[in-house]
């Protein structure tokens, strides 16, 4: 039995927030994000503003030398947050199976609710519809049988995009994308491919997956089954999830150890942040590495004591990384930061020896947390990582 | 070397020594018993570097010698050879041959020169405890000891020698036990702490028999060493602080109950079959002449029971592991336990009436 699953995509999604909001900055290339006197990078830029070669992480000094006209809007992310809670309390209407990637996108496993709501087609119509008619905004959706065919559908005709990949036309559909579509899949890799002279995705599904695998290791066996559209990952909304995880995809490999131990810090708050708001706390933290040659390698850890410590998750997951870093200078072209083994329900077993670090550490969570979730994520973090 | 020697008078002390060895190990070497003839005695010993355990057999044939062989294929050979037999051991050419009636074994060895000691400082403190009541105070104790905690010094049993009294104390930060003994002699003016690592108390409490004959205890900073009979254990001692237990040791506690100990385990026993499999919570109520517990788990399943006490007052409930508990009252004797709670936030204590000897102490958990 095929899977339905669903990807939601929010088109320029603070920036067409604040578009639905102030109409007379439709049409017209909006920014958000900060001030190009300052250092400011844009956190998003509307489709005018895209057709000038206007992406989101690039300074804001850049984005005015491309488009002096361009419009910035100063961003506000706990209004954005309230957005998103609205775009999911339309997305549950159809299935609690959703899982949030971010603010402004999701993953739906629609299967067992076809028989109520029709086809999977029709449900991303319905969700189109009323993203549009009830919050003014603009989602575009995959329909495919698994996630990564979802992603990928939702994300070829955008903006405002619906596309269907039906399971017997998979192939058809993957075939003439190149395969930096692939999740993955960046410049180098893209470099490296064409070395071998595989460019399009159907090039990479005729080699045999050993090949691949002898020249990009693991990775090159899952990018074999991807270029098969085959992808078993299960939707899974926070609740019920094993592993919560994040992991970033450097767009030029680093090396240096101080800058991916602050962007690993980065990451565990964001790991540590969704496992509190789901009360849960984790046992294990797993470190992910993929280094330059695509090697890729996940050292994990068991702690004393299930935490939602971002100060312990953190520990852990620093001496992780410089334990495998210390001895070698390999460049890394993906970090990533994950925690398992998590309890459903934690409850409170109360303490004879007050942990002075624990107590204070927790507190410091919970304020940050609520600063976070009123004023944006980014808000507030940690400052920078302590050189060793 | 060359040994003669009965079966049966030398399985037991092979066992005692090949059971501190560690099934895995970093170094061959430690997987062996390290065995010396001299002057009619054998001298084994056994080690992980962190406990060593050393006994003798007297009175026994043979030729000077030592050597050390794989700790576990020695006693298994001795364990599976007919009871009443009689093993002869002879090192030739670095292998030891290990022969009995029709059977005949050929063990490699490594050198006994590079065997492994504990070797410890001058002793500081001397004091002699019958076995059986060193070995209770560790059966009473012992089960509280945490396991792989951060706080390495909670992976251990505290003792506390102060002037005539032995106490040893051990918590895992959830619960805590305490028990004490008085000596014979004074050991001191001064209050001696040592933290014994959790897998040296361990092995200790299998070593030590109920019986009246002494055991002989010696301190130093680094280094405990319990001599019983021809058994020698040295164990290095964890370096740490244990935390001030007298401080958590709730003096007054608002209610004081008189309860059956065997029908209060009972009950416990029934409902925590139905609790979280991994948190075990039950809720304790209180109430007139009534002491009821409540189980649920995640199936949303649930269990009940109660049992009469004698008790007038304010009603209250409190959230407990049902483990911590029944550990607590198993260990405990007699027929009647003395168990004082106060409320939802503060630990209870379970021990004998009018008996302070022994207490336990439960931390609630929030249900």
């Amino acid at each position: 039995m095929h899977r339905c699953i669903l990807h939601v995509d929010m088109d320029a999604f603070y920036a067409s927030v604040e578009i639905r909001d102030r109409p007379e900055l439709r049409g017209k290339p909006v920014v958000v994000g900060g001030s190009p006197e300052g250092r400011g990078v844009v956190a998003a830029a509307s489709y005018p503003a895209r057709r000038f070669g206007i992406h989101s992480a690039m300074s804001a000094r850049t984005a005015v030398r491309l488009c002096p006209d361009i419009v910035f809007v100063a961003p506000r992310h706990n209004y954005y947050a309230d957005v998103s809670a609205q775009i999911r309390q339309v997305l549950n209407r159809y299935t609690p199976q959703v899982e949030p990637l971010a603010l402004d996108e999701a993953f739906l496993d629609v299967t067992a609710s076809l028989r109520l709501w029709g086809t999977g087609a029709e449900i991303g119509r319905r969700i189109k519809t009323a993203v549009r008619d009830e919050l003014g905004l603009v989602a575009s959706v995959g329909v495919a049988p698994n996630k990564f065919l979802a992603k990928l559908a939702s994300d070829l005709d955008k903006p405002d995009g619906f596309i269907i990949v039906e399971p017997d036309s998979i192939q058809d559909f993957l075939d003439p994308l190149p395969v930096s579509r692939l999740w993955g899949v960046g410049k180098a890799g893209q470099r490296t491919m064409a070395k071998l002279g595989v460019r399009t995705v159907a090039d990479l599904r005729r080699r045999r997956p050993q090949q691949l695998e002898s020249r990009f290791g693991e990775w090159g066996r899952h990018l074999w089954r991807l270029a098969h559209g085959r992808d078993d990952r299960p939707v899974m909304n926070d609740r019920e999830a094993k592993s919560i995880s994040h992991e970033t995809t450097f767009s030029e490999d680093l090396s240096e150890i101080d800058v991916l131990r602050s962007v690993l810090l980065d990451l565990t708050e964001q790991v540590a942040r969704r496992l509190r708001r789901y009360r849960r706390t984790a046992r294990t933290v797993e470190l992910k590495l993929r280094f330059s040659d695509f090697i890729t390698i996940t050292r994990s850890k068991t702690l004393a004591r299930a935490t939602d410590v971002t100060h312990h998750l953190w520990q852990t997951a620093d001496e992780l990384l410089i334990k495998e870093l210390r001895h070698c200078d390999r460049a890394v072209r993906l970090l990533g930061m994950g925690v398992g083994a998590l309890d459903a329900d934690p409850c409170d077993q109360l303490e004879l020896f007050t942990d002075r670090t624990n107590t204070r550490q927790s507190g410091l969570d919970r304020i940050t947390d609520r600063i976070s979730d009123r004023f944006g994520a980014g808000t507030i973090h940690r400052g920078p990582v302590q050189r060793k | 070397m060359k040994i003669t020697i009965e079966r049966d008078r030398i399985l037991k002390p092979l066992g005692s020594v090949s059971s501190v060895v560690e099934r895995r190990q970093t170094l061959p070497m430690l997987g062996n018993v390290y065995i010396r003839y001299e002057h009619s005695t054998v001298t084994l010993i056994g080690t992980d570097l962190e406990t060593e355990v050393k006994t003798k057999v007297n009175d026994v044939e043979g030729e000077f010698g030592e050597c050390t062989v794989g700790a576990r294929k020695l006693h298994d050979i001795c364990r599976a050879l007919e009871e009443n037999s009689n093993i002869e051991m002879q090192l030739r050419d670095e292998r030891l041959m290990v022969n009995s009636g029709s059977s005949r074994f050929n063990l490699q060895t490594l050198p006994a020169m590079e065997f492994p000691r504990i070797e410890t400082e001058d002793w500081d403190c001397e004091l002699e405890v019958s076995q059986g009541e060193l070995k209770k105070l560790i059966e009473k104790t012992a089960f509280s000891m945490a396991q792989q905690d951060v706080r390495y010094y909670l992976n251990g049993l505290l003792m506390e020698i102060t002037g005539k009294i032995l106490r040893v104390v051990a918590t895992d930060g959830h619960r805590l036990a305490k028990s004490e003994i008085t000596l014979d002699r004074s050991a001191g003016k001064t209050t001696r702490q040592a933290i014994i690592p959790r897998k040296a108390v361990n092995e200790l409490g299998r070593y030590l028999e109920a019986s009246d004959q002494l055991a002989k205890l010696c301190l130093s900073t680094n280094h405990l060493q319990v001599e019983v009979g021809l058994l020698v254990f040295t164990t290095k001692l964890i370096d740490g602080r244990f935390p001030d237990y007298e401080k958590v040791i709730p003096k007054d506690l608002a209610i004081h109950l008189q309860v059956h100990r065997n029908e209060m385990f009972d009950i416990l026993a029934r409902a925590s079959i139905l609790t979280n499999e991994k948190f075990r919570g039950i809720r304790l109520g209180v109430k007139s002449n009534k002491l009821s517990v409540m189980a649920n788990n995640p199936e949303q399943e649930e269990a009940e029971d109660s049992m009469s006490i004698d008790y007038e007052g304010d009603e209250i409930e409190v959230g407990f592991n049902v483990n911590y508990l029944m550990e607590a009252l198993r260990a405990l004797e007699g027929e009647t336990v003395d168990l004082g709670v106060q409320d939802p936030n503060s630990s209870c204590t379970i021990q004998q009436p009018n008996d302070n000897s022994t207490i336990y102490l439960v931390m609630p958990m929030r249900l």
